[in-house]
């Protein structure tokens, strides 16, 4: 640039107008953030570093990666070579997960809110503050109510240490929704039968044929699972997919089932009734391992083939080429058990009748099946087992009022939401938010801003400003999963039919957290000493945490650092070996078709559908699902992922959209059965791939932090118009398909004709 | 890129005015700051007032006298709205002052553009201390002016201010102009853009 002769002259008189200014003292004061240092080459800093260790938390399928690193700065992120599970693949969120650590909308400092909760009004503040007011708050509620006056909503690794140091101050009510309204539900009714919890390992790769109830793969990505069910339709196996909806799984079907929604228990009831009654059903496995064939035999008798059809709203001969399609080619059949089960509100039952279809075509633990996989174990950390004033145990919501005995482990998200409201039977006060989005995941948001407004203290550690910040009185900053230590993943080589191998990867840190990000068991630890702990603290720091959790497998960071993030040895295979039999965890030692103790807890101890209501006359049941891009609301700030899916498009049924005169890609809101709109719009896709009495929009949209701000305000937040709840005996979880809505455009109402 | 300001390296300019450009471009380094005690009291508003009399924006001035008067503590009143402005805010944060998010295409911080203006400052002798943040800060950047003032580098100065500073600074003006309620940073962006703008 040519020295600028104005710019020259302006600067000089500048300069000499401000030369007798003293600010030389002024500017004194401060510690400028910049320094002389010794001269750097030109292109000290041009290499690249590849740093391993680090495990994806995009989604929670933790993938291994690792990240290319330049100057103290992550610039891309790869699968790790050395990986035997998800290789050298990412998927889109994976890979974005870059945008997360450098989102100029992170939370960077702790902040107070010295607005209101809902309408905050952000101070910066010292760690040094925050902590001491988090300590004074907490204390007080344990003093004025005791531990119980304290609950605690959380999610992920980083909450381990966190949820242990609850424990020891004996806090008996804690809820993780990405469990308790996920995969626990699943894993309850799983256990209740198997005896044991299959989660999602089943072996698809190796199946003959397989069978997807409401499951989408490949809208929902978890990579190694999508490799495996690749896999399976790649050798060959026939795809059954149950499904209102054209889902991406249903696109790659042999059979799509295009079920009315909420009769999926009638579905397998019928299809277990065709194989009991044809005799077509895995026998020999039955008559050995499994309890109550002829209580199930006569209990589901009245499914025939007629009833099943008119209930399922399905063709007869369809449900007969699935039972006969499974049959042929039991037990190398993946049933799939489902992951997120909170559909209607009666969906232990549905797990179960799953479960049963399983065992009766004996595909457990053989290839195609569901498989125990063999995995290592590593270590917990714990803080020391001390006595409570009232046993945490006893004081538990749920054990207290003496319901829902299949719960996950726990308290139901409502009952202590419940409690918060009414104070009965005692106050909890003081909330602990960690890491999760609470008002994203529980019905009925109203009542959880209620119960919200009623705390005497409101602690949330986030990585982000989620919508649930806003609550907060005070708000600190997390370190995010590429910039500190916490989880251990274990697992084996994706396909379980290639040589048995183990794995071992610990989360470790790609780069430093920017700004004032510190980890969870720094934070832990500075508001134990606080609280008058500091003698009990069990690891110094979060290397010392994985650490100590690594040693069970004779392993640490310095070792898996050398292994560049990894450890593998042999494993062994999950198939049974010729002679060997399959053991199952359940009282009796069998699988419990007929489970004595569901009678004993007076709920019906073989599967049972009951039915859900109908949509009402102009409305449609709002169905939901994922994005293949995004995993629901924690990705909604993500500059890359918004802009290949920026909101979720509300699919509708194209003879009835004709009939509506709404056109695809109309933008239109929501407005369910008790006149609750949804703030944000969406835009329509008019396909013949989803049924009339449904319409499908993908969750974790409408974002309505407005300091988020790519994601602010995108689409419609699905949750947000479940209003109405219908909460299951069996676990206390809420059905989330059982609100319907209609459709609003340019303000006029249009009513979804059925 | 290579540094078109190396070749005007230590250009002679009279120390008097280099020492006070350099003093200049450090305070207004203190101006986009986080307000904090160690720097932000009475002496220091003083001192601002002063500047701007001497450099005849006395409406400016008076704005910033008004705003004193007006609020109880002016320290917290500045925290307040640094946060709004530039941290985490509702309705959300108005313009993050860093380089990156306005250059890099993908509102994103630590860009490409972080690491050109990271290695610009080593090339000359200089460094960001503290490695928790990003090295395009509005504030580093000036700080680094300032020393480069001090050392008497005009050109190179004037070369990072039009390759690195202004292009982005127009566009972070831009964004905040709606939102820049507040006397003391429309007052303090408004000095900034006195002294780096090249026409005026
Ligand atoms: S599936 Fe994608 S988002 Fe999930 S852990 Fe793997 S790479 Fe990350």
């Amino acid at each position: 640039m040519a020295m600028n002769l104005t710019r020259r002259n302006l600067l000089k008189t500048a300069s000499l107008a401000a030369a007798s200014v003293p600010l030389s003292k002024v500017v004194a004061k401060a510690e400028t953030g910049i320094a002389k240092v010794p001269l750097i080459p030109p292109g000290s800093f041009k290499k690249t570093k590849t740093v391993t260790g680090g495990v994806c938390e995009m989604c929670f399928w933790r993938c291994q990666l690792v990240g290319k690193v330049r100057d103290n700065r992550l610039i891309k992120l790869e699968g790790n070579p050395k990986s035997i599970d998800n290789g050298l693949n990412l998927c889109a969120r994976g890979n974005s997960g870059i945008k997360l650590v450098y989102d100029p909308d992170r939370l960077k400092y702790p902040m107070k809110n010295i607005g209101k909760r809902g309408a905050p009004k952000w101070k910066k503040i010292s760690w040094e503050e925050a902590l001491d007011t988090c300590a004074a708050k907490l204390q007080a509620t344990i003093d004025k109510y005791g531990p119980k006056g304290i609950g605690v909503w959380y999610h992920g690794a980083s909450a381990h240490y966190p949820t242990a140091y609850f424990e020891y101050l004996g806090v008996p009510n804690m809820y993780e929704p990405a469990f308790y309204q996920c995969r626990g539900q699943t894993a309850m009714a799983m256990m209740q039968t198997l005896g044991f919890v299959p989660n999602e390992d089943v072996d698809m790769a190796n199946s003959k044929a397989m069978l997807l109830v409401g499951c989408h793969l490949g809208e929902n990505i978890h990579l190694s699972h999508v490799k495996n069910f690749l896999k399976g339709l790649e050798n060959g196996s026939k795809l059954v997919v149950v499904d209102p909806r054209f889902s991406a799984s249903a696109a790659k079907a042999h059979i799509w089932v295009k079920i009315k929604p909420g009769t999926d228990t009638a579905f397998l009831l019928g299809l277990m009734n065709y194989m009991l009654g044809k005799g077509c059903y895995n026998k020999s496995f039955v008559d050995k391992h499994c309890l109550g064939l002829n209580k199930l035999k006569t209990h589901v008798a009245e499914w025939s083939i007629e009833k099943t059809a008119k209930e399922c709203d399905i063709p007869g001969k369809q449900i007969v080429e699935v039972a006969e399609l499974l049959c042929e080619h039991a037990p190398h059949v993946a049933v799939h058990p489902g992951r997120h089960a909170a559909w209607y509100g009666n969906d232990f039952q549905r797990v179960r009748a799953n479960a049963c279809l399983t065992a009766l075509l004996g595909a457990i633990d053989c290839p195609g099946g569901i498989v125990q996989i063999k995995r290592m174990s590593t270590g917990h950390v714990h803080w020391p087992k001390v006595e409570h004033e009232e046993d945490p145990e006893d004081m538990a919501l749920a054990e207290m009022e003496e319901k829902y005995p299949f719960r996950p482990p726990g308290t139901p998200p409502e009952l202590m939401r419940e409690t918060m409201v009414t104070g009965k039977p005692y106050p909890i006060k003081s909330m602990v938010i960690w890491g999760t989005n609470s008002i994203k995941t529980m019905p009925n948001q109203e009542e959880t801003m209620k119960a919200l407004a009623n705390m005497d203290f409101i602690m949330v550690t986030d990585v982000s400003p989620t919508d649930i910040t806003m609550w907060a009185d005070i708000l600190l900053p997390e370190a995010c999963y590429l910039e500190r230590y916490d989880h251990i993943e274990k697992g084996t080589q994706w396909n379980q039919s290639d040589k048995p191998q183990q794995f071992v990867a610990a989360r470790m840190p790609l780069v430093e957290p920017m700004f004032e990000r510190k980890d969870s068991v720094w934070m832990i630890n500075e508001l134990a000493r606080r609280m008058g702990h500091e003698k009990d603290i069990p690891v110094k720091n979060q290397e010392e945490f994985v650490d100590h959790m690594l040693k069970e497998a004779d392993l640490s960071i310095a070792k898996l650092r050398k292994l560049d993030g990894i450890y593998i040895q042999e494993g062994e295979s999950p198939y049974l070996k010729k002679g060997d039999e399959p053991e199952f965890g359940t009282d009796s030692g069998k699988i419990e078709l007929y489970s004595e103790a569901m009678d004993d807890e007076d709920f019906p101890p073989l599967p049972t559908y009951t039915r859900t209501e109908e949509p009402p006359k102009g409305y449609a049941r709002m169905i939901y699902g994922r994005s293949p891009v995004h995993t629901f609301n924690r990705t909604a700030n993500n500059a890359w992922l918004s802009r290949e899916v920026p909101e979720n498009p509300l699919w509708l049924n194209d003879e009835s959209a004709k009939k509506m005169g709404i056109k695809d890609g109309d933008r239109v809101s929501l407005e369910n059965q008790a006149g609750k709109r949804s703030a944000g719009s969406t835009v329509v896709k008019v396909t013949p791939g989803i049924r009339k009495d449904c319409v499908f929009i993908a969750h974790g949209f409408g974002t309505f932090n407005p300091a988020m701000t790519v994601g602010y305000n995108k689409g419609i937040d699905d949750n947000s118009l479940n209003t109405k709840i219908n909460r299951e005996g069996e676990t206390g979880i809420s059905g989330m398909r059982i609100n319907f809505v209609r459709i609003i455009k340019n303000g006029k109402t249009i009513n979804i004709p059925g | 890129m290579e540094m078109k300001g190396d070749s005007h390296k230590h250009k002679t300019v009279e120390p008097d005015e280099s020492e006070s450009l350099a003093d200049i471009f450090a305070f207004l380094a203190l101006l986009v700051r986080y307000p904090d005690i160690s720097f932000f009291d009475n002496e220091f508003l003083d001192t601002l007032e002063i500047l701007l009399t001497r450099l005849n924006l006395e409406k400016s001035c008076l704005k910033i006298s008004i705003w004193r008067n007006s609020v109880e503590d002016p320290l917290l009143d500045a925290q307040l709205e640094y946060t709004r402005l530039f941290i985490n805010a509702v309705p959300h944060v108005i313009a993050p002052p860093y380089a990156s998010v306005y250059q890099d295409g993908d509102f994103s911080l630590q860009g490409k553009t972080t690491e050109k203006i990271r290695n610009f400052y080593r090339q000359h002798g200089f460094d960001v201390v503290v490695s928790t943040q990003p090295a395009d800060h509005i504030q580093f950047e000036l700080e680094f002016l300032s020393y480069i003032y001090r050392q008497g580098q005009f050109d190179v100065g004037d070369y990072f201010l039009s390759t690195f500073f202004v292009p982005w600074f127009e566009k972070f003006l831009q964004k905040i102009s709606e939102e820049l309620r507040h006397p003391l940073y429309r007052v303090s962006l408004q000095l900034i853009t006195y002294f780096v703008k090249e026409e005026q």
